[in-house]
């Protein structure tokens, strides 16, 4: 399927976007609700770009208290010690257990990282009205999408540790502030995805190949 | 958006002026997340100490990220690096310090490394053992803020609490070390908190910290002494072993009393300089303001004398023994001991009654009286010095004066510096002269007329056994069949003996004796007991957590 073949907004109708009903609007302006399941009906989801980018900024702000708080507080008859996520990671690669520093360093660290900068790159290209790559951009957005609720290894991993770990006068782990910014980011960027419309991508290519002229 | 493309009947939606775009209130998030990190940013930097640099000897025990720096227990910041100084010659501490304390990173602060350290009175720094060392901190007065100190490599004095400082000096330390205790009635009230030695050398400075409220019982004259371990002396009172506690007597340390002469009682200010005595018993002499010298010539051995031995009166201890030596007549060239002693008659009146004790109190005062007064003595009541054994066993001796009337009349002459004193011999001389014509008389026995004696003795003694050998014979023709009966009865005595030995090792030793049975029950407890303590062992050594948390029971063993 190419973006040639014409979407139900360029057809002047307008697709439900829970029980996916193809209607006609109720007027130009506004789309109305959908007649058969009652949800808001819009031909595109309502400042989807605007939403998105402000979810996603507000992600990658967070994401520097995430990385520099402790996210654990370990607390032994004698000394306290806190860990951010690097430290963390250091700790368990320096120990050998370099398999364990491996996944941390991918779910926590890498993963939101690489969902920023994907996100990111969607937008842009869609304000830039790009046409190119728009398969596999989509795919990205799935991508991006499906493994938003995997993101928070972290916070389980952590929660786990704080639950089991309490030999009370002996040694006690709490969790640091940083976990819970950690655990904005990810509600961030998850939210951040869901706003993004990836129907985007499509007009923006259509758009595209209505000023070039020629098709893709 | 394009309009539907056949429905005529569908209303046709109007065209609003195109607007400028609304910016999305979603926009909030992200500002928030933005003033949430500032914050937090903000709240990182205001909240950040300052860093400080300790220049210590070596990092022994000090580690970047774990070692903290500690004011009276307080962590007030941490070591963010250790690395060696320019000139390789020393170690540089950074550490980060708490915002709350940097109002004491001040000039004359004090920085040093806490070790633990372990002495019978007490454990200090024990939770080093576990957190490893910590750099202790102590605060100074100065204003004046500082970022680069140098650490101390002796724990300064830290005083504990309320309480006043004192400072000792004596000869020596003996077997005092700092964190001695000091004692008041012994109670433990204190401790040594430092040593110096004087600046010349001679002496030991040794600073006590006396906690309050003893502090006020220490007054200008109170006396310390050297509670230190055993303190043997053998002295002409015999043996003497003094100690305080058992934890002075392992590890030293001082006490202190104020004497019943002394001044009022006026707390004495801090950092006081006191003596400190070697014992109690040189500690609480009062002080001998007045003393009075004599010499004493002997005719005898002074072996078992010594400086120090005590001169008595009539048992009363007055004086003691300064000097010992020799003096040589220049007109016989005859060497004599010579012993000078010091006599203070504030020992003697201590020794008499409250009534008398004025009286005495002017006589001593005056030099004249006094001498008139020994003058007296010697010439008419006949005071003579004499050197006595104290004890047997040790032969220690010391000089004792007392009335000798029938001694032969001396001249006391209070001119002389020092005067002598008349002495008389000792009884033990006496004693050894009496043995010596014992020895004479013994001399004098026939020894030779009483051996011709018993020579003829002898030969009728021979004559006697030879009659006796006879007799001997006969003894045996009609004696000895009754011997043998008598033995042979005996013999059966003997066999009766042995049946009841056998019964009793039945009754004790034997396998089935009930003494043997109650043995080896008692040792089959033992051996069960042993097995149990073994299990137990076992067990927390494979589940040590157990001690906190219980037996879990799917751990028990079996």
């Amino acid at each position: 399927m190419t973006a040639q073949a014409g979407s139900a907004a360029a057809c002047g109708l307008v697709a439900c976007g829970d029980c996916a009903l193809v209607s006609r609007p109720a007027s130009a302006a506004a789309a109305g609700h959908c007649p058969r399941c009652g949800a808001a009906l819009a031909w595109r989801q309502p400042r989807s770009l605007q939403r998105t980018w402000a979810l996603l900024v507000a992600a990658a702000v967070l994401y520097v208290p995430a990385n520099v708080l402790p996210v654990l507080v370990t607390d032994t008859l004698v000394s306290s010690q806190s860990d951010t996520i690097m430290s963390g990671v250091v700790l368990l690669y320096t120990t050998g257990s370099w398999p364990l520093a491996l996944i941390v360093l991918v779910a926590s660290v890498m993963i939101p990282l690489g969902k920023l900068a994907a996100l990111a790159y969607v937008l842009v290209t869609v304000q830039r009205g790009s046409a190119a790559n728009a398969r596999e951009r989509t795919r990205l957005t799935r991508t991006v999408e499906f493994i938003g609720r995997w993101s928070m290894l972290d916070v389980f991993v952590d929660t786990f540790v704080v639950a089991l770990v309490q030999l009370s006068p002996l040694m006690s782990v709490a969790p640091g502030p940083g976990v819970v910014w950690f655990m904005a980011v990810v509600v961030l960027t998850m939210l951040a995805a869901r706003s993004f419309d990836p129907r985007l991508i499509w007009d923006a290519a259509a758009a595209r190949e209505d000023r070039d002229g020629r098709p893709r | 958006m394009a309009a539907p493309a056949d429905d005529a009947a569908l209303p046709q939606a109007t065209v609003e002026p195109a607007r400028r775009a609304r910016l999305s209130p979603v926009w909030i998030v992200p500002l928030v997340a933005a003033v949430v990190a500032l914050g937090i940013f903000a709240e990182r930097v205001l909240s950040e100490g300052p860093a400080v640099t300790i220049v210590f000897q070596s990092a022994e025990g000090i580690e970047a990220g774990k070692t903290f720096v500690k004011y009276k227990d307080v962590n007030i910041g941490q070591v963010t690096a250790v690395r060696l100084t320019e000139d390789f010659g020393r170690v540089e501490v950074t550490a980060r310090i708490a915002k709350s304390a940097a109002g004491l990173m001040v000039e004359d602060a004090k920085f040093w490394v806490v070790r633990p350290r372990i002495s019978l009175s007490g454990v200090s720094g024990l939770s080093t053992l576990l957190s490893g060392d910590y750099i202790g901190f102590d605060a100074g007065a100065s204003t004046k803020r500082q970022k680069t100190f140098t650490g101390l490599e002796v724990p300064p004095i830290i005083d504990g609490g309320p309480g006043r400082r004192f400072v000792l000096h004596a000869p020596d330390l003996g077997s005092l070390g700092i964190g001695s205790p000091v004692y008041f009635r012994r109670l433990p009230v204190g401790q040594v908190v430092a040593i110096d030695l004087a600046a010349d050398g001679k002496s030991v400075a040794i600073t006590v910290f006396v906690n309050a409220p003893y502090d006020r019982y220490v007054t200008a004259g109170t006396r310390f002494w050297n509670a230190s371990g055993f303190d043997v002396s053998l002295t002409a009172n015999g043996i003497d072993v003094r100690t305080q506690s058992l934890v002075a007597l392992l590890e030293g340390g001082l006490a202190f009393e104020t004497p019943a002469f002394a001044p009022a009682a006026v707390p004495a200010a801090a950092n006081a300089p006191f003596r400190l005595f070697a014992d109690r018993a040189s500690a609480l002499k009062p002080d001998d303001t007045i003393a009075t010298r004599y010499v004493l010539y002997f005719a005898e051995s002074l072996r078992g004398l010594s400086v120090g031995a005590p001169v008595t009166f009539f048992g009363v201890g007055v004086g003691e023994v300064v000097a010992i030596g020799l003096t040589l007549d220049e007109r016989t060239l005859n060497a004599r001991p010579r012993v000078e002693i010091v006599v203070y008659p504030q020992r003697m009146i201590s020794a008499l009654p409250a009534a008398q004790e004025k009286l005495a109190d002017t006589m001593v005062g005056n030099r004249e009286l006094r001498h008139a007064i020994m003058r007296r003595m010697v010439a008419d009541r006949g005071l003579r010095a004499q050197l006595m054994t104290g004890s047997l066993i040790t032969g220690q001796l010391y000089v004792a004066l007392g009335y000798f009337p029938d001694a032969k009349p001396v001249r006391f002459d209070p001119g002389a510096d020092p005067p002598e004193l008349p002495v008389v011999p000792s009884p033990f001389p006496a004693l050894e002269a009496k043995l010596s014509s014992i020895v004479a008389k013994l001399d004098r026995v026939p020894l030779d007329a009483i051996g011709a004696e018993l020579k003829l003795a002898l030969a009728t003694l021979d004559q006697t056994l030879k009659d006796v050998g006879r007799m001997a014979v006969s003894v045996e023709t009609q004696a000895v069949p009754a011997l043998r009966s008598a033995l042979d009865d005996a013999k059966g005595a003997l066999a009766a003996t042995e049946r009841v030995m056998g019964s009793a090792e039945n009754n004790l030793v034997g396998a089935s004796a009930p003494g043997q049975i109650e043995l080896r029950h008692a040792l089959q407890e033992l051996a069960r007991a042993a097995r149990a303590l073994r299990v137990l062992a076992d067990y927390l050594e494979r589940h040590p957590e157990s001690l906190l948390r219980g037996k879990t029971p799917e751990a028990a063993p079996k």
